[in-house]
C-alpha cells in the first residue's frame, strides 16, 4: 500500500506496466524531460529512456496517428494529449482510423492503445483548458471511454485499459489530479472496464455521475443526509447498465450529474436508456444537472460547474415529485 | 527638406519603438509578480520577444490586420492598444472586452485590428488566409499578419495556411516568433529545417531576422512587408528571439532549460536595442531612465486602478453564444442564476 494522489497513481501504474511489458511506449508533448505539464509521466523518460518516452513535435494529429501505427504493429502505445481541448485536430485519426480499424479489417488488425488526456474545468482554464468532450468519443463506435474519479480507480482502470486490446480514451479529470490522497495497493490489480462503482448507498434516489463530479455529488449527499445510491460510472462506454438498472428499479428516482454541457451529453443517453427499459419503475422525471450549453468561462467558472446547491435542488425536486 | 522630415520621423519611430518595448517589459514584470501574489490567475510572459514584435509593428500601417498570438502584448502596446484593455483582460473583469471569458494573455482588440487568440496554437493561420482573400476581393488596402511560435509550425494548420496563401498569392505575412522553445521542447527537436526555409517548399519568400535588435528587425520587417504589400505574394518571416521567462506562470523551466537569458543581461533584446540606438545617437541613458520611470509610474497606477474593477455579471456567461439567446440557454440561465 502507498498513500498517493491521482497523478502519482497514474505515474506509478505506467512505471509498473512499462517495467513488465516493453511494448508499452509513451508519446506526447513535453512528457519526457518536463514529465508532462501535469507531471503524470515525471521521471519515466529518465528511467526508460527517450526511445520509450518520446517528446514529440507539437502536432496532435501526428501523435495519435503515430500511436495507431505502432498499435497495429503489435506495440501498446500510450499517447498523451496535453489538454483534451487540443485533441480536435486528431479527431480524424481517432474517428476514422483508431475506432474503425478492427471493423474494416474483419478483426484482423486491432488497435490496442490508451490515449490519456486531462479534461474538465475547475482550474481556471477558460474556454480552451476546461472542456469536457466525452460525448464526442462515446458517440463513436469502436472507442472505449474511461474516466477515474480517485487514485485507486485511476490505477486499476489504467492497468485494465492497457490489457483491453482495443483503443481506450482515458479521460483524466484534471481537477482531481491532486485533490485527494488515498491508500492504493502496489500490486497490479484491475478495475474492470464497464463496471460502475456504488460510492454511496440509499433507497430513495439514484444519482448517476462520473469523473470530477463524483466528490461533489458524494459530499452533497453526505452533508444533506440524502438517502441516495450514488453511482460512479467509471466507464462511459460501454456503461454499466446492470448497475444502473439494479439501482433505478430500487429507487424509481434518478438524477444525472455531469460537468459537460447538457445537450447530447452523457445524461441524454443515460436518460434515454433508463426510460426505454425502466419507465414502469419511475416515480418522477429523470433530471440532469450539467454544465450549461455555453463555452467554458474563465473568471466565472464557479457558476458553470454543477455545485451542491444545484444538485440538491434537482434531488429535492425528484424526491418531492408525486 | 522631405529627406530631413523623413529622417526625423524615422528617429522618432525608433524612440517610440524602444518606449513600447520598455513599457511592455515593465508590465510583464508587474503581472508576473502579481501572479505570484495571487492577484492574477495566469500569464504567459512576453519578455525576450519585444524587439521582434515592435520591429515588425514599426513596419506596419494602421490598416493592416493582425491575427496575434498569446505573447503579442508588446506589439499591441506599440500599435496603441491602451494598457487598460490588456489589464482588464488579465483580470477578466467587468470591463474586459471578452467579458472575462478567456484566460489571461488571450487578448482581443478589434478596434485596433487585433483579431483575438484561441489557445490551440496556429488555428488562426487558416483564418488569415480567408481574411486576406476577403481583403483582396474587396480591393481593400492593408495586409494580414499572422503571428505564431516556432512550435506552432508543426501543426497541420500551419501547413494548410502556408500552402493556400501561396496558391492564392495572398497578402499575408506569416510572422514566426522563434524563441527557441515550445514549452520544454527545443526548436531543434521541433523541426529539422530552419523555419524561414520552409517557405521555399510552399513557393513563397522566406526571410530570417535578428529579433533581438530593434534596428535590424525593423529593416528586415520593412522588406518583408514591402514584398507582401506590393502584391508579390505571402512571406514567411522568422524572427529569432528569446523566451526570457517561463512558458507560462504554471511552468518551471529549470526542469529542462539551462540557458535562460536574464533581464538586463547583454543578450536581453532591450539591452541590445538600446545599445544599437545609442550607437547611432538616437537615445542616451538619460532618456532611457526617463522612459523607464514613466513606464513604471503608468504600469503601477493602471494596475491598481484596473484591479479594483469587479468581475463580470454572471448573466454574461449566457451571452454571445448565439446572436439571440435560445430557449435552452434561457432555461439554463434561470436554473443556474
Ligand atoms: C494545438 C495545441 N497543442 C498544445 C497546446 C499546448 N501548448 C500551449 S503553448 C505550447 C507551445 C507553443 O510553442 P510555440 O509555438 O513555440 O510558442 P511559444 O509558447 O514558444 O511562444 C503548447 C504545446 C496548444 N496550446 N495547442
Ligand atoms: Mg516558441
Amino acid at each position: 500500500m502507498s498513500n498517493m494522489n491521482m497523478v502519482q497513481a497514474l505515474n506509478s501504474t505506467l512505471d509498473m506496466k512499462m517495467s513488465k511489458d516493453d511494448s508499452i511506449i509513451l508519446l506526447g508533448e513535453d512528457i519526457g524531460k518536463d514529465g508532462g505539464v501535469f507531471r503524470v509521466t515525471d521521471g519515466l523518460q529518465a528511467k526508460f529512456g527517450p526511445e520509450r518516452v518520446i517528446d514529440t513535435p507539437l502536432v496532435e494529429l501526428g501523435i495519435v496517428g503515430m500511436a495507431i501505427g505502432m498499435a497495429v504493429y503489435g506495440m501498446k502505445p500510450v499517447p498523451e494529449i496535453q489538454f483534451q481541448d487540443f485533441i480536435y485536430t486528431a479527431m480524424d485519426q481517432i474517428i476514422n482510423q483508431m475506432a474503425k480499424i478492427r471493423y474494416r479489417t474483419g478483426g484482423k488488425i486491432t488497435v490496442p492503445l490508451v490515449l490519456r488526456t486531462p479534461y474538465g474545468g475547475g482550474i481556471r482554464g477558460g474556454l480552451y483548458h476546461s472542456q469536457s468532450g466525452e460525448s464526442y468519443f462515446v458517440h463513436t463506435a469502436g472507442l472505449t471511454v474511461v474516466t477515474p474519479s480517485n487514485p485507486y480507480d485511476a490505477r486499476g482502470l489504467l492497468s485494465a485499459s492497457l490489457e483491453l486490446g482495443d483503443p481506450v480514451i482515458f479521460l483524466e479529470p484534471k481537477r482531481l489530479y491532486r485533490a485527494q490522497k488515498m491508500e492504493v495497493p502496489d500490486n497490479d490489480y484491475k478495475v474492470e472496464i464497464g463496471k460502475a462503482n456504488l460510492v454511496h448507498q440509499g433507497d430513495s434516489v439514484t444519482i448517476v455521475t462520473y469523473g470530477s463530479m463524483v466528490p461533489t455529488v458524494a459530499s452533497a449527499v453526505e452533508k444533506n443526509g440524502v438517502d441516495a445510491d450514488v453511482l460512479d460510472l467509471r466507464t462511459l462506454s460501454p456503461v454499466d447498465i446492470d448497475a444502473i438498472s439494479a439501482s433505478v428499479k430500487k429507487t424509481g428516482r434518478v438524477v444525472i450529474v455531469h460537468e459537460a454541457p447538457r445537450t447530447l451529453g452523457m445524461g441524454a443517453e443515460l436518460s434515454a436508456m433508463i426510460s426505454e427499459r425502466m419507465i414502469e419503475y419511475l416515480y418522477a422525471p429523470i433530471l440532469r444537472v450539467t454544465g450549461p450549453d455555453t463555452p467554458f468561462p474563465y473568471r466565472l467558472e464557479e457558476y458553470y460547474l454543477p455545485n451542491e446547491k444545484r444538485i440538491m435542488a434537482a434531488v429535492n425536486r425528484v424526491l418531492e415529485f408525486r | 527638406m522631405t529627406e530631413i522630415v523623413n529622417e526625423q520621423m524615422e528617429k522618432e519611430k525608433h524612440i517610440r519603438g524602444l518606449g513600447a518595448m520598455i513599457l511592455s517589459r515593465t508590465l510583464d514584470k508587474k503581472i508576473i509578480t502579481a501572479q505570484r501574489q495571487g492577484r492574477v490567475g495566469f500569464y504567459t510572459p512576453t519578455m525576450g520577444q519585444e524587439a521582434a514584435q515592435v520591429g515588425l509593428s514599426m513596419a506596419l500601417d494602421k490598416d493592416d490586420l493582425i491575427y496575434e498570438y498569446y505573447r503579442d502584448v508588446p506589439m499591441m502596446l506599440h500599435r496603441g492598444v491602451p494598457i487598460e484593455i490588456i489589464l482588464n483582460q488579465v483580470f477578466g473583469n467587468r470591463d474586459d472586452l471578452a467579458k472575462g471569458r478567456q484566460m489571461p494573455s488571450h487578448l482581443v482588440a478589434r478596434d485596433y485590428n487585433f483579431m483575438s487568440v484561441p489557445s490551440p496554437v496556429a488555428t488562426n493561420l487558416p483564418l488569415a488566409v480567408g481574411t486576406a482573400y476577403a481583403k483582396v476581393y474587396r480591393k481593400e488596402k492593408g495586409i494580414v499578419v499572422a503571428s505564431f511560435g516556432d512550435g506552432s509550425t508543426s501543426t497541420p494548420d500551419f501547413h494548410a495556411a502556408m500552402n493556400m496563401a501561396a496558391v492564392f498569392n495572398l497578402p499575408i505575412l506569416f510572422f514566426c516568433e522563434n524563441n527557441g522553445w515550445a514549452i520544454s521542447t527545443p526548436v531543434e527537436k521541433q523541426t529539422k529545417t530552419e523555419i524561414w526555409k520552409k517557405a521555399d517548399a510552399y513557393g513563397m519568400v522566406g526571410m530570417k531576422a535578428d529579433g533581438n535588435n530593434l534596428v535590424e528587425m525593423y529593416k528586415t520587417a520593412q522588406q518583408a512587408v514591402e514584398h507582401v504589400r506590393s502584391g508579390k505574394g505571402p512571406v514567411l518571416l522568422e524572427a529569432r528571439c528569446y523566451r526570457m521567462g517561463p512558458h507560462s506562470t504554471s511552468d518551471d523551466p529549470t526542469k529542462y532549460q539551462t540557458d535562460i537569458v536574464l533581464d538586463g543581461s547583454e543578450k536581453d533584446p532591450i539591452v541590445v536595442s538600446q545599445n544599437a540606438l545609442k550607437a547611432i545617437g538616437l537615445v542616451n541613458d538619460q532618456l532611457i531612465e526617463k522612459v523607464r520611470a514613466e513606464s513604471q509610474r503608468i504600469v503601477n497606477e493602471k494596475f491598481d486602478q484596473q484591479e479594483k474593477i469587479p468581475p463580470p455579471d454572471p448573466e454574461t456567461i449566457f451571452q454571445d453564444v448565439y446572436a439571440k439567446e435560445t430557449w435552452i440557454l434561457r432555461e439554463e440561465r434561470e436554473e443556474i442564476l
